[in-house]
């Protein structure tokens, strides 16, 4: 697991307009000017954020078959899965440590 | 899906003892995890040390060089310590924390670590201490409820 791209993510989700985001995409995919409409933000702005989120790796883009212009936006579900495996890690650090402290305690 | 980490582990000591332990003798007994590192010129040693602003936790790097990992919030020898945990690498708004709790079982004393590793901190707690931190927790505590729900949904 790389803590980097950990990071990165927790880092594109400090920002509540794009935490917005990421729960309107958990329930389905959307167009930017649906997301833009959700949030009250103006195209640009918007974009700044899709940015944002597309480049920690956690959305992204497809064309529908219809119209190639059209920009529909969904969640990729990678990130979550390091998110996961962060909080996992954790656990095992702490096993790892408190291991280590009963057997430092108990030796003596 | 937990919002936060604990594990728990009896050792035979007293409470006082296995505060004291944990403490003083972090340096020994911590084992440096590549996961982990506090920093790049990682691992040091490990070490609780008082400075004017209170206790913290430090790692005292190889160059002589000291890491803050985080302020303790909580020295109560023999019952509770609490501390916060940052690593280089994590952005101005990242924060953790992590609460040890030393509790008599007959002979044997229960710790238990809980690491709110993105979770918020209990809002007394955070008013007790005065953490400057506090609006970082709750913006945490926050996007981490949302990032559950959005998980929970995806797995």
């Amino acid at each position: 697991m790389d803590a980097a791209r950990v990071d990165a993510v927790l880092s594109a989700l400090a920002d509540p307009h794009r935490r917005r985001v990421v729960e309107l995409l958990g329930r389905r995919p959307h167009r930017a000017g649906e997301l833009a409409q959700a949030l009250g933000l103006t195209p640009p702005a918007m974009s700044r954020h899709l940015r944002a989120l597309r480049q920690a790796g956690l959305t992204e883009e497809t064309h529908p078959d219809f119209d190639a212009r059209v920009r529909v936006y969904q969640l990729r579900p990678e990130p979550m899965a390091y998110l996961k495996d962060w909080l996992e890690e954790t656990e095992r650090l702490w096993i790892q440590q408190l291991s280590a402290f009963k057997a430092h305690i108990e030796r003596d | 899906m937990p919002s936060r980490v604990f594990v728990a582990l009896r050792v035979k000591a007293t409470p006082l003892r296995a505060f004291t332990v944990f403490t003083e003798e972090i340096s020994v007994w911590w084992r440096p995890n590549a996961l982990f590192n506090f920093t790049p010129r990682s691992p040091g040693l490990m070490a609780f040390e008082e400075d004017e602003r209170g206790r913290r936790l430090v790692e005292q790097l190889p160059g002589g060089k000291v890491f803050e990992v985080g302020r303790v919030s909580v020295w109560e020898p023999g019952a509770r310590l609490a501390f916060g945990w940052r690593q280089a690498t994590f952005s101005p708004d990242q924060w953790t924390e992590v609460e040890v709790t030393f509790q008599a079982v007959g002979e044997e004393t229960r710790v238990s670590v809980t690491h709110t590793g993105w979770d918020s901190v209990p809002g007394e707690h955070v008013a007790k201490h005065g953490f400057p931190e506090m609006l970082f927790m709750r913006r945490h505590g926050e996007w981490w409820q949302t990032l559950l729900s959005a998980m929970e949904t995806r797995l």
